[in-house]
C-alpha cells in the first residue's frame, strides 16, 4: 500500500526497513528550495550525511534530512547578513547624498550590489562613486556605518543561525539515540542465538525450563 | 510634482477615511488580515494518512505504539512548525517604496490643497503631514525585503524550539 508521507514521496509500508530508508530518499530529496538554489546541491549534502550512517532506519533518514535543512538554513542565513550589510550600505548612501529622491533607493540598492559583486557596468560604478563622494565616505568607512547601522537585524540573523545549531543538536542526540538503541538491539539478538545455540549441545535446557 | 505623486497621496489621503468592509464577504476576508501562520492551533494530525504511514514505519523500529505515536505527531509538527518558516521566509511584507521615498516636506502643498477645500484648518495639513511623516519613519524602520524576511521569521523562533524540543523528547524517550 502506498502512503503519502509528507513532502509528498511514496512509500510502501509493506516493504523491509532497509528498502524503506532507501524509498524516502527521494521522498525527502524534494525539499523547498528558493528559486537560484540547485537541488543537486541539497541532494549531495544528504547523501553525505547518510554515507555516515551505518544502513540507516526509515527514522534516522527522516531525522537526517532534517538536519539538512538546517545545514540548509544556516546557509541561506549567513547569506542574509552579507545582503542586509549592502541593503544598510545602499540605504546610507541615498540619506547621506543626494540621491534620495534622485535617483531612488531601489536603484541605488541594485547599483551597489553590482558594484560590490564587480559585475556594474559604467553608470551603475559611476553612480556609486557619485553617491560615495556625495556622502563624503569610502566604500570601508560605509561597510563600517552599515554595520552599525544594520547590528539589530544582523542581531535577529545570528539568533536564527543559533536556533538552527540548536536544532541540529537536537536531531543529533536523536539519531544516535536511534543508533544507539538499533545497536542494543541487535547485541541482543546476537547474545540471544548464541545462548540458543549452546543449549542444544549440551542437551539439558531450554530457555522456557525452570531451573531446578 | 507628478501627477502619480499627487494621485498616490491623494489615494492614501483618501484611505484613511474609509470605516473598513461592509459587506459580509469582505468582513470575513479582513477578520482573517492578522492571520500570520497558524501555528497558534492545536493541530489533527491523527486521521491524516501521513500520520498512520509514520506510525507503521516507526513501529518496525522496535518502538512502543505509545512512542510510535508520540514520535509521529513530533515529526509531523515540526514539519509543520519548518513549512510555516519556510513560508514565512520567502513571502515577507512587501516594501512600500512611495511611502519610504516620498518627500513629505515637500509634499505640504499637496495635503493643503487636499485639506483646505474640506474646511480643514491649516493645523490639520500639519497633523496630516506629521502622519504620514510618522507612517514613513515606521516604514523606514524595518528595513529593505531582507531585513524584513528575518524579522518575520525570527518571530517563529519559538516555535521551532519546541517543535524540535518535543520531537527529540520523543525520540529519546521511545
Amino acid at each position: 500500500m502506498l502512503y503519502n508521507v509528507h513532502f509528498g514521496v511514496y512509500v510502501d509500508v509493506a516493504m523491509p526497513v532497509e528498502d524503506k530508508s532507501k524509498s524516502l530518499l527521494p521522498f525527502l530529496s524534494s525539499p523547498k528550495l528558493l528559486p537560484n538554489e540547485s537541488e543537486a546541491e541539497f541532494q549531495s549534502g544528504l547523501q553525505s550525511l547518510l554515507s555516515e550512517l551505518d544502513n540507516p532506519s526509515p527514522l534516522a533518514v527522516a531525522l537526517v534530512s532534517q538536519l539538512n535543512e538546517c545545514l540548509w538554513w544556516i546557509r541561506r542565513h549567513t547569506v542574509d547578513k552579507e545582503l542586509l550589510l549592502h541593503e544598510a550600505m545602499a540605504r546610507l548612501l541615498s540619506r547621506e547624498g543626494s540621491n534620495w529622491m534622485g535617483s531612488g533607493n531601489s536603484k541605488l540598492s541594485v547599483a551597489l550590489e553590482r558594484y560590490l559583486d564587480g559585475s556594474s557596468d559604467n553608470d551603475q560604478a559611476a553612480l556609486i562613486e557619485e553617491a560615495l563622494v556625495d556622502a563624503n565616505l569610502t566604500l570601508s568607512d560605509l561597510r563600517a556605518k552599515a554595520f552599525k547601522d544594520a547590528a539589530r537585524h544582523i542581531k535577529m540573523v545570528d539568533d536564527l543561525i543559533h536556533r538552527q545549531h540548536q536544532t541540529m543538536r537536537h536531531l543529533q542526540r536523536s539519531i544516535d539515540s536511534i543508533d544507539y538503541k538499533s545497536r542494543l538491539i541487535k547485541r541482543m539478538d546476537l547474545e540471544l542465538a548464541a545462548l540458543e545455540s549452546k543449549q542444544p549441545l549440551k542437551g539439558v535446557l531450554s530457555l522456557d525450563d525452570k531451573p531446578s | 510634482m507628478t501627477i502619480n505623486h499627487r494621485r498616490s497621496l491623494a489615494n492614501r489621503y483618501n484611505a484613511l477615511k474609509s470605516t473598513g468592509p461592509r459587506s459580509v464577504a469582505g468582513k470575513r476576508a479582513s477578520s482573517q488580515n492578522s492571520r500570520k501562520h497558524g501555528l497558534n492551533s492545536a493541530p489533527e494530525f491523527e486521521s491524516s494518512s501521513e500520520y498512520r504511514a509514520l506510525v507503521e514505519l516507526i513501529a518496525e523500529e522496535g518502538f512502543s505504539a505509545f512512542a510510535c505515536a508520540d514520535i509521529a505527531s513530533g515529526l509531523l509538527n515540526y514539519r509543520r512548525v519548518m513549512d510555516a518558516y519556510y513560508d514565512t521566509y520567502t513571502s515577507p511584507e512587501p516594501v512600500d517604496e512611495f511611502l519610504r521615498d516620498v518627500n513629505v516636506k515637500g509634499s505640504i502643498t499637496i495635503f493643503r490643497e487636499l485639506l483646505i477645500p474640506s474646511g480643514s484648518e491649516p493645523a490639520d495639513v500639519r497633523e496630516m503631514a506629521a502622519f504620514f511623516a510618522s507612517m514613513q519613519r515606521q516604514e523606514r524602520r524595518k528595513g529593505g525585503p531582507v531585513s524584513r524576511r528575518n524579522a518575520d521569521t525570527h518571530k517563529l523562533i519559538r516555535y521551532q524550539r519546541n517543535g524540535i524540543a518535543r520531537l527529540s523528547r520523543a525520540v529519546r524517550q521511545g
